[in-house]
């Protein structure tokens, strides 16, 4: 019996020698070497010690496993390390705002000296970000807002106005003026998402421009390849007369963009989407499903925000409408009240056509 | 302890069972030192008031693994629970939104949990040749669905809801001393849940049919009565643990309880409770509980790649249903060269 | 009389009652939206649905012998992960190549979960969810939080494109050869054996340690081959593809007919199976149901079938036995 305890004990030792691999021991047969190499310094990377003196600035994306959030996080990196700061950036187990919480607890214990935290959830982190406030740490968001009143200012990529009125033109521009057309989004509960979707259809109404466009749906490709392929088949399906398919999410336009392509449909695609992901489908001749999308850098976007959390936790701003700050290359930024909550705007979309693409599909 | 190895334990003496389930026990006990050792050495900041208040959001979990447990003894398992917690939670909200008073939201959450439960009891005894996996692959995908209509049909739309009058989980979500008021609730439930199991006539009825659910038939136990109570027991544990997430999210989205139903069955397998049913004890349960949120905890102070901790979990589960198996192989290798 | 031998005919096979519903569904929709009957709508139904269609042989030989495997959309993502980054960062572009890659990481996949199951006697549900962790979790490890886009796997992913006859033939191909697997080997006959009464199986001689480690295998490689493909009809391989998915390849079987607790199922009523999961997924969307109520919807199908299931099974039960007592 008693060795039995022992190998219990053996198989502890095990787990905890494991720790010590970081996982890259445990790297599975035919996990070819250049990835799993690659794999190995970003753990390290993401791993600092916390004790290493000054402040410790840390960033919380939404999910492992996305492209948009690992460029985000390495501007946020550079920006913050070369002012000599030291860097903790969490990618949460999984989309959801429980997740969330639970890494920004842990950074709490950790004291570290700013959070930056890209919401899953507009207000499910209200407790947990206004504990993180009470214990001395200075809140800020980016990319997806969370409650106002829980941090300090929000990053915004751009103001959402700006992406509405934007993506709205867009589908003017490729509709020519008149027609149907469809909106394939990511999840039902996606804040930025919904937000921009309400922009543009404010638009509508409100713009006689717009008057002879007819938006015929919204459908929710739960930022699934899968389920997004089966929105957009239907769509093409349901409505025959269909012009144009705007999606604003990343995972939705790709899925979008291949279905559009493989068919050779003759509806085209707008929207928000990665260059990288994008490069097959973007092109004006009918081989090519998008003429044209947007898209924010999210390299800046992560630098802005690392900039903004030094700037914070100097004290040089408090977060409050009319504070003016240097994001080092990115220039000048003054802080803005927006809709009554405090921003700072990062720039109005780029456009990604034909004539850019190769050059940035390398980038983000 | 777990799994078929079961089979070959129950062939020797009962003296053997029992110090074997003693020793495992001693043995999880052993592994939450070292996790707890671990912490200390790798995180500067790892202390008992750390992991205190990072514990709250794991805890509500905890109790789902008590209701989990009876399921898993009888040879029964619930894949809803999960979404019975999103369900529950989304309804709480609303109702309180739309100007129930908190005492009666929370009644209002145990009861949505408990009428799931009972759903989930109901079809898994009427139709008793579907296996309940099955069942609740079938509610689970319901409760969600369920969520989702109610969040745009009763809410704003858009998936998401959160309670604006949050002076009842504030005082939910308070501490004694260093304790949450959450720790004290698993403690009793725990308490209650475990002593049922193991010391009363109701707790040896579920063994028994777990064991062999035509004998107990047979030997005058009602067999699909006692089913019917343990998924509407474990309903109601998905209300409270949907209660006490609500005073960490303030508000409930279609993902919810994503995943949970898994983290619950791992903790209770961990403690040695075979899936196989009849075997194990709440106790193991409740110490693997622990040690799963201290692992978490410790690994996430010191900002592991949290898939990492993922693939660790999964290699623990795997290793500690493997080693008292191959010890008994082993046991029983030499035994058979002893004679 | 006419009326009871409809009812007969309805009760005496599992598949016909299947293909009744499967009628009625298509029927309903058909009804609705028309252009759902279309050739372009019914082959996209196997197109976007092969990765289940192609698991859910594996799942059905895995539950014959009474287990069940949760972590195959795990091995899936590792394996699909794996080829994507191979392409991403230029080491491999032949598909033929790739798929050999992905299948024998399937494999291995499997092959680790048949050996655990059948020589460490861990019960399959155990063994499968530590497993699904843990495939999970390395393909997020290799993936670094890239995904392989569909720049990089430009020309691979004419292989599974719309209008590609690539996955259809893997179909074709897979199913005939398991039904005569199933049917005619006696490793087929062994899975059967294995799943009806083990102690039976081991004491006349099957080797029920190697059947189940086989088992496991043959669902390691089908995961893995799905994982290929997933990337190919997708263009994109991302870590957290497929992720959940696993229950759809348990549902099918099980609404097929297959019997979790083993010995009962057919490569017929797979397919049926795994068809009507495919039409739900791609109905709901074009019967003007409205976003939200889809899931419950879905829900309330899975079980209704499964039910119907059982009533038609009890029918059948009872029948026989009158028949056994005349």
């Amino acid at each position: 019996m008693k060795k039995k305890v022992l190998s219990v004990l053996l198989a502890t030792t095990v787990v905890a020698s494991l720790l010590a691999g970081c996982g890259s021991s445990a790297a599975a047969p035919a996990a070819d070497a250049a990835p799993a190499a690659d794999a190995a310094p970003a753990a390290d990377a993401a791993a600092p010690a916390a004790s290493s003196g000054g402040a410790t600035y840390a960033l919380v994306t939404k999910s492992a496993g996305n492209p948009f959030m690992e460029r985000m996080a390495s501007g946020f990196q550079e920006a913050v390390e070369a002012s000599g700061g030291t860097v903790v950036i969490q990618n949460p187990e999984a989309a959801t705002p429980d997740a969330q919480i639970s890494v920004v607890q842990s950074l709490i214990s950790q004291g570290v000296s700013s959070i930056a935290v890209d919401g899953n959830d507009a207000n499910a982190l209200t407790a947990v970000l206004t504990e993180a406030s009470n214990a001395g740490i200075k809140v800020l968001s980016l990319d997806s807002d969370v409650a106002p009143d829980t941090r300090a200012v929000y990053c915004n990529q751009a103001g959402v106005q700006q992406i509405g009125e934007t993506l709205m033109e867009a589908v003017y521009d490729l509709t020519g003026g008149e027609g149907d057309w469809a909106i394939l989004s990511a999840t039902s509960q996606a804040t930025n998402q919904n937000a921009w979707i309400d922009a543009m259809k404010k638009l509508m109404e409100s713009d006689s421009k717009y008057a002879k466009l007819n938006l015929v749906e919204v459908a929710y490709g739960d930022d699934e390849p899968q389920k997004s392929t089966d929105q957009t088949q239907a769509l093409l399906q349901n409505y025959p007369d269909l012009k144009v398919i705007c999606a604003p999410t990343t995972v939705g336009i790709a899925a979008a963009a291949k279905v559009l392509q493989d068919q050779k449909s003759s509806v085209k695609l707008t929207g928000l989407g990665l260059p990288s992901e994008m490069a097959e489908y973007i092109g004006d001749d009918d081989a090519h499903s998008c003429p044209y999308m947007y898209l924010w850098n999210p390299i800046d976007l992560g630098r802005l925000a690392g900039y903004t959390s030094i700037a914070l936790v100097d004290g040089s701003i408090t977060g409050a409408a009319g504070d003016k700050f240097t994001a080092g290359e990115l220039g000048d930024y003054t802080i803005e009240e927006i809709d009554g909550s405090t921003q700072i705007i990062l720039g109005p979309p780029f456009k990604f056509d034909p004539s850019n693409i190769d050059e940035w599909k390398s980038v983000y | 302890m777990a799994g078929k190895s079961g089979r070959e334990i129950s062939a020797e003496v009962k003296g053997g069972i029992r110090s074997k389930i003693l020793s495992w026990e001693g043995a999880l006990i052993l592994i939450l030192v070292a996790v707890n050792i671990l912490g200390v050495v790798i995180s500067p900041n790892y202390n008992v008031s750390n992991v205190l208040r990072e514990m709250p959001r794991y805890l509500a979990e905890i109790f789902m693994m008590f209701g989990m447990g009876y399921i898993l003894v009888l040879g029964d398992i619930d894949i809803s629970v999960g979404a019975l917690v999103c369900l529950a939670g989304t309804v709480t909200v609303l109702s309180s939104n739309a100007g129930l008073p908190f005492g009666l939201a929370v009644v209002v959450c145990l009861l949505v949990g408990l009428l799931g439960g009972m759903l989930n009891g109901f079809i898994a005894t009427r139709f008793t040749e579907l296996p309940t996996m099955i069942v609740t692959l079938g509610t689970q995908i319901i409760f969600r669905g369920i969520a989702e209509v109610l969040f745009e049909t009763w809410g704003n739309g858009g998936g998401t809801a959160s309670m604006t009058d949050t002076k009842g989980l504030m005082l939910l979500a308070q501490k004694i001393g260093p304790f949450p008021i959450a720790f004290f609730c698993v403690i009793i439930v725990g308490i209650i849940m475990i002593t049922v199991l193991a010391k009363t006539t109701f707790g040896r009825k579920l063994y028994a049919i777990g064991s062999n659910k035509t004998a107990a038939y047979y030997a005058g136990i009602k067999v699909e009565k006692m089913r019917f109570i343990c998924y509407s027991l474990l309903g109601m544990l998905a209300g409270l643990c949907a209660l006490f997430l609500l005073t960490a999210t303030f508000g409930s989205n279609t993902t919810t309880g994503q995943g949970f139903e898994m983290e619950v069955i791992a903790m209770c397998v961990f403690g040695g409770i075979a899936t196989t049913g009849g075997k194990g004890n709440l106790i193991g349960g409740f110490i693997a509980a622990f040690i799963i949120v201290c692992l978490r905890i410790a690994l996430g102070q010191r900002n592991i790649n949290t898939q990492v901790i993922l693939v660790i979990i999964g290699l623990m589960l795997i290793i500690s249903v493997l080693v008292p198996s191959i010890s008994n192989s082993i046991a029983a290798r030499k035994k058979r060269s002893a004679a | 009389m006419k009326k009871r031998s409809i009812g007969q005919f309805l009760s005496e096979s599992r598949e016909a009652s299947l293909v009744i519903v499967l009628a009625v569904l298509l029927i309903v929709v058909g009804i609705i939206n028309p252009s759902f009957l279309s050739f372009t709508n019914i082959r996209q139904i196997f197109l976007n649905n092969t990765l289940t269609f192609l698991m859910a042989l594996g799942m059905l030989c895995v539950m014959l012998t009474a287990g069940i495997d949760i972590s195959i959309t795990s091995t899936l993502a590792f394996a699909g992960m794996s080829i994507g980054l191979l392409q991403k960062y230029n080491v491999i572009h032949n598909t033929f190549l790739l798929f050999v890659i992905g299948a024998g990481i399937g494999i291995i996949c499997g092959f680790l979960n048949g050996i655990i199951i059948a020589k460490g006697h861990v019960a399959p549900i155990i063994c499968t969810m530590g497993f699904m962790y843990i495939w999970r979790g390395m393909a997020y490890v290799i993936s670094n939080n890239n995904w392989a886009s569909g720049m990089d796997v430009a020309g691979f992913s004419d292989f599974g494109k719309d209008g590609a006859v690539g996955p259809y033939i893997i179909l074709i191909v897979a199913y005939a050869a398991f039904f005569i697997l199933m049917k005619w080997t006696r490793f087929g006959r062994r899975i059967y054996a294995v799943g009806s009464n083990t102690e039976a199986a081991r004491v006349s001689g099957i080797n029920v340690d190697r059947t189940l480690t086989g088992v496991y295998t043959i669902m390691g490689l089908l995961a893995g081959l799905a994982g290929v493909l997933s990337v190919s009809i997708y263009a994109s391989a991302q870590p957290n593809m497929q992720y959940g998915k696993e229950m759809d390849v348990i549902a099918a079987c099980v609404i097929g007919g297959v019997a979790m607790s083993g010995g009962r199922g057919s490569v017929a009523g797979t397919f049926l199976g795994a068809l009507i999961i495919g039409i739900i997924s791609k109905a709901l969307p074009m019967v003007n149901i409205p976003n939200f109520w889809q899931n419950l919807i879905k829900g309330v199908i899975i079980l209704a079938v499964v039910i119907l299931n059982v009533v038609t099974q009890r029918t059948m039960d009872r029948q026989n036995l009158l028949r056994r007592e005349m």
